[in-house]
């Protein structure tokens, strides 16, 4: 069942948006073609789609950085145009390439953007002293933000963006070129912004693991549309991909195995028979239980469910 | 938006810009060495052409006048500027802040600076040249600082206007364009000696009357009836104008997607 407005953080629908270059010989790039989005308040949302599919250009609409050409959008209750001022109080923006002024210190960065938010004196100062210790960045805080390594940086644009405390937040490739380790930890924080501040988040990412690890609901993106949008379990299922059990029999494939009760498809390689099954906990018993009846030896059985990289792979087809 | 919050976002910009120009070799060239030259060289210029102490001064206002706008308006410009050279300036407008906040921030440094360069090039045309800038008395020096720095704000509003319809390659005017202003504004010589054409279009600038009325008080007949009345007016519709030029142009940023292309 569909959200009330009201519950949720996001609410776009058929939005568009056409950049137009050039003066002698004008050129147009349609970036949206009428894309919808719902994000309910306090989820993860991942937007994932392959290179130039619209995600950076949504994410600015919503972030009101850039305004769209048709469509409404509404974030926080609030339209984008019309209320952006009122709604910037509320949201903030990190991206996986973050650039600020470059002979600028760590904790200046922090302050300038707290005072551009209103904060000043001891609230400003504990506020800035907080999310420097919370990204690991109290050795860094008077290096110049010109001689920190790209993770650093990344962390400092973590830092700036919660510092209006925002409900809604968006992180444009937030692990994009880090170590695995920092990866790892960037996303714990994500995670401990909605469990322990209720911060709603909208992320774009090229990681489907990290997607599927973070993101309650996924919507992918393609040349300006929403394809699909759901829990990750939800897309696999739709798309159909299903789970695989890949079997080890003696002797070989039996004829009806293909045919059997929820068995999508079945195809035979390396001595592996890989079954692909609509639910794997449900139908492997059954198959099992028929394989033995028929006195086919079961050397082997690994079951494993489809990634989401599949479904972008299939989506992105 | 309550006037508190008004005063800490111009006070962010304060503070931002004041970090910046602390930590640049370049805003060292720009407030003492180029400033110094021009004063130094014009001053040795006017010995040379043996030229009576009246003209003298009033070419070495025309001189101190070019350093305190341009210095100025640069900080002024700086308010994009340096989040474009950066490639930050969308954080700049994600945050709750009006196109105000950052002029009227970048203006207080551009002022204090402006300031700085002013009485150091009194100093200098005083001890180098026996050029008393400050003989017409506070009040006159303090109209003719502020009319300078009323020019200068509206030049560099109108290059952030520039800047954020063009992108980087509007940079240019950040330099050029005081340059043409003061050239129309009777710099070293005043408007009447102007063609036609751009007589007139002298007159529409606010920094002439400034300059016409502070060279009143080294002997110069004024050239217009209430010049300081006049150049305040003209500074109002100016400011006012680029203020809305510049608001338009971010908002056309953000149609045309420029905001995001110079940005990250």
């Amino acid at each position: 069942m569909p959200s009330p407005a009201s519950a949720l953080a996001i609410d776009a629908r058929e939005v568009a948006k056409t950049f137009r270059s050039g003066w002698l010989r004008p050129r147009e790039t349609a970036a949206l073609r009428g894309a919808t989005l719902a994000v309910p308040r306090g989820a993860i949302v991942g937007l994932l789609g392959p290179n130039g599919a619209g995600k950076t250009t949504f994410l600015s609409i919503l972030a009101t950085l850039l305004i769209p050409d048709r469509g409404t959008v509404r974030v926080l209750g609030l339209d984008v145009v019309r209320d952006s001022m009122a709604l910037r109080r509320r949201l903030n923006m990190a991206s996986g390439r973050p650039s600020f002024l470059w002979s600028l210190r760590v904790a200046e960065i922090v302050a300038f953007y707290g005072r551009l938010y209103g904060l000043s004196g001891a609230a400003l100062r504990a506020r800035v002293d907080a999310l420097i210790e919370q990204y690991e960045l109290t050795p860094y805080r008077r290096v110049p933000y010109s001689e920190l390594s790209t993770g650093l940086k990344q962390r400092v644009a973590l830092a700036k963006s919660l510092v209006n405390d925002p409900e809604l937040l968006f992180l444009d490739e937030p692990t994009l070129g880090l170590d695995p380790d920092v990866s790892m930890r960037v996303r714990a924080h994500i995670a401990a912004l909605r469990r322990e501040r209720g911060v709603t988040i909208l992320l774009t990412t090229h990681y489907m693991r990290e997607a599927e690890e973070l993101c309650d609901e996924v919507a992918f993106i393609k040349a300006g549309r929403i394809l699909d949008a759901g829990t990750p379990d939800e897309l696999k299922r739709r798309i159909g991909l299903g789970d695989v059990i890949a079997l080890r029999l003696e002797p070989a494939v039996p004829a009806w195995l293909a045919e059997a009760p929820g068995v999508l498809r079945c195809a035979s390689a390396d001595g592996w028979t890989k079954c692909t099954v609509d639910d794997a906990e449900k139908r492997l018993p059954d198959l099992l239980r028929q394989l033995f009846a028929e006195g086919v030896t079961v050397r082997n059985v690994r079951v494993r469910e489809p990634e989401l990289e599949e479904v972008f792979v299939e989506l992105a087809r | 938006m309550s006037w508190r919050a008004d005063l800490l976002a111009v006070w962010a910009v304060v503070v931002r810009n004041a970090l910046m120009a602390s930590r640049n070799v370049f805003f060292f060239f720009e407030l003492l060495f180029w400033p110094i030259v021009g004063v130094v060289s014009i001053g040795l210029m006017t010995k040379f052409l043996g030229i009576t102490p009246a003209q003298a001064s009033f070419v070495l206002i025309g001189t101190i006048a070019l350093s305190v706008v341009n210095v100025c308006q640069l900080e002024v410009a700086y308010a994009v500027l340096m989040d474009v050279w950066s490639k930050s300036i969308k954080h700049q407008f994600l945050a709750p802040i009006g196109i105000r906040h950052l002029t009227v921030g970048s203006w207080v440094v551009g002022m204090v600076r402006g300031s700085l360069l002013f009485t150091l090039l009194a100093v200098l045309a005083w001890w180098a040249f026996d050029f008393r800038v400050l003989a017409a008395g506070g009040g006159a020096v303090g109209l003719f600082l502020f009319g300078c720095f009323l020019n200068a704000w509206i030049v560099g509003v109108f290059v952030c206007a520039l800047i954020t319809l063009f992108g980087n390659r509007a940079e240019a005017f950040a330099w050029a364009s005081v340059n043409l202003v003061l050239v129309l504004a009777g710099i070293y010589y005043p408007v009447s000696v102007l063609p036609e054409p751009a007589a007139t279009l002298a007159r529409a600038i606010p920094l002439t009357y400034f300059l016409d009325a502070y060279r009143s008080h080294f002997g110069f007949a004024s050239e217009f009836a209430a010049p300081i009345a006049t150049g305040l007016a003209l500074s109002v519709v100016y400011a006012v104008v680029a203020h809305l030029a510049f608001y338009a142009s971010v908002q056309r940023a953000r149609r045309t997607g420029l905001l995001l292309k110079m940005s990250e």
